[in-house]
């Protein structure tokens, strides 16, 4: 597998978009946390009485959380480099070339799967890093109070990852991938906002309570696992939301991630290349 | 035993059905030729054996195939239709690449750089390169690690004259090195230049297989016919009439102002020009061919292009 990740390396290592991409991630990982760190401080600074009711996403308490949150929103940029990098070789034919010249097809689609859990730990490591950082610059005490979060934004990663992967495989065409996958994300979401509408409906209806039904579609599942902290405005509204079950959507997600593998694998093992 | 043995290879694509139970072996130490007209399988049936392409049925088998599949084929030198390498990346990365997933050390790249002629180019992107230096390139990633089996589909394919010369001329030296080449062409030319061997398929057919020389000689609609002459006159009318008297002219047909006649083997130009000049007939136009690989191939594919 050393050698499988050294000839991927060689691949990316001179691609421009590998190199723009991961700028703007980096920095738009501390840009975007930062902003929010900002606009919080400057509310309870400057707007009287919001002091009161004062919750700091950045606290030690919430800084997991909060940056996990966040940082969830600019996590396409590294599925959409991953699916670019994939559908490359379907443009250069180098797809075709690399199993000519001796990898075998698990080989191929394996690394590519490899790659896509590796880029979902660099992100990780990076939001360890700004909470970290924001944490520390909240002046209160250190605490792994919330790191579960952490947890959870890797699995959002992979998911990601491994869905940038699936659409590589099934569109093939770069431009038309990342369409498509737009698409996909757009639409999913508006069906899922529609879910859950329903779902808060047949609460308050018929008193059945089947949790938010939206956040079990594929991509859902990964993104509802990562909530903002609890705080002031988000407890109002609790009362009239369907129950959170944490566990069912995590398994959700956990399933849908084999099930992308599984999808993708099969279907580039399969077929005419 | 075979370089490689296949057996009833099939493949649809839908409803056509580009391959239809073709089998042959590969002798050792050959070079291979697949000779068919555009769009007769020649492609498909070396991206199965490569692995890129699923057969509908039948099976292959490369030589002594105790490893895996994929560890044999980094043993062989293939370039299949277009050179396939990464755009952004200069020759000599892409190369890397290649030498990296075939295992091979990268001691070998500058010397396959210079036997193409692209070691001066080798820092230039591959977008940069003209039709004739990717294929150059894809050869030179084909040649990495010198293997003893080599693939090749259509490999003078936008090269000017010059490297279509070169080229045949480095596969003529590869085969006299030993190693085993098979080769897809559309080019007659080409096969009967540098081929020891032929297959000829057409829409999917194994047609024949054999050695060029005995294809040569076993000529199945004309038997012993193995002389060709062109000849014209004056009056090629005239002349026709004429020169179908002469024992051993088998057939004769008018062909573009000129007479093509098909003749036993004991014909000689010499006699048929005496001939026609003792009946009085001045010929300006007097070939003779032996009989060449293009019309075993017409024989055996007809003379209608694939539609």
């Amino acid at each position: 597998m050393t050698d499988l990740l050294k000839i991927e390396w060689l691949k990316i290592k001179n691609y421009t978009a590998f190199k723009v991409m991961t700028i703007f991630f980096v920095v738009g990982v501390f840009a975007l946390n930062y902003i929010i760190y900002t606009v919080n401080k400057n509310i309870v600074n400057n707007v009287p009485g919001a002091g009161l009711v004062s919750f700091s996403p950045y606290n030690f308490e919430n800084t997991w959380q909060s940056t996990s949150y966040a940082t969830g929103f600019i996590l396409l940029l590294p599925s959409l480099l991953l699916l670019m990098l994939f559908t490359n070789e379907y443009t250069f034919k180098t797809h075709r070339q690399n199993i000519i010249d001796g990898l075998s097809r698990q080989q191929f689609i394996g690394v590519k799967v490899v790659m896509a859990f590796i880029f979902a730990l660099v992100a990780t490591l990076l939001v360890v890093i700004t909470a970290l950082i924001f944490g520390l610059a909240s002046g209160t005490t250190f605490s792994l109070h919330g790191i579960v979060f952490v947890g959870y934004f890797f699995l959002k990663a992979v998911s990601y990852n491994l869905i940038a992967i699936l659409f590589s495989v099934l569109v093939k065409r770069t431009g038309f991938a990342i369409g498509i996958f737009f698409i996909y994300l757009g639409s999913e979401n508006i069906v899922s906002q529609l879910l859950n509408v329903l779902s808060m409906k047949m609460k308050r209806d018929s008193g059945t309570d089947l949790g938010n039904i939206g956040d079990y579609l594929p991509m859902n599942a990964a993104d509802a696992l990562l909530e903002f902290p609890d705080n002031p405005i988000k407890s109002m509204s609790k009362a009239i939301m369907p129950s959170d079950y944490t566990w069912l959507v995590f398994a959700l997600a956990l399933a849908y991630l084999v099930i992308f593998y599984i999808w993708s694998r099969r279907k580039f093992i399969s077929v005419d290349l | 035993m075979a370089i490689l043995s296949i057996n009833d290879l099939t493949k649809n694509y839908g409803r056509i059905r580009a391959l239809d139970k073709v089998s042959f072996s590969v002798p050792p130490k050959t070079v291979f030729g697949i000779l068919g007209p555009n769009g007769s399988g020649k492609t498909t049936l070396l991206g199965i054996i490569m692995d890129v392409t699923k057969a509908s049925g039948g099976t292959y088998t490369w030589a002594g195939e105790q490893m895996a599949a994929n560890d044999f084929r980094k043993k062989i030198g293939t370039l299949l239709e277009t050179p396939n390498f990464y755009h952004y990346l200069s020759g000599e990365k892409n190369l890397r690449i290649a030498a990296k997933i075939k295992g091979r050390g990268e001691g070998d790249i500058e010397k396959v750089l210079r036997i193409v002629n692209l070691y001066e180019r080798k820092d230039s992107k591959f977008q940069t390169y003209s039709l004739g230096m990717k294929q150059r390139l894809a050869i030179a990633a084909a040649l990495l690690g010198d293997p003893d089996i080599l693939v090749f589909d259509e490999p003078t394919n936008g090269l000017d004259p010059a490297g279509i010369a070169e080229i045949r001329e480095l596969i003529k030296q590869l085969y006299k090195q030993g190693k085993t080449i098979i080769m897809a062409s559309h080019i007659l030319d080409e096969v009967e230049k540098v081929c020891t061997h032929v297959a000829i398929i057409q829409k999917g057919v194994l047609k024949t297989v054999s050695s060029v020389a005995e294809l040569m000689n076993a000529g199945s609609a004309n038997a012993g016919a193995d002389v060709l002459i062109d000849i014209s006159a004056a009056d090629n009318a005239a002349l026709k009439s004429i020169i179908e008297q002469l024992a051993g002219v088998a057939s004769v047909t008018a062909v573009d102002g000129e007479l093509h006649l098909v003749c036993t083997e004991n014909i000689t130009g010499e006699m048929v020009n005496r001939f026609c000049f003792e009946k009085g007939i001045v010929l300006n136009k007097l070939s003779v061919k032996r009989k060449s690989l293009e019309t075993r191939f017409l024989e055996i594919t007809g003379r209608q292009s694939d539609k």
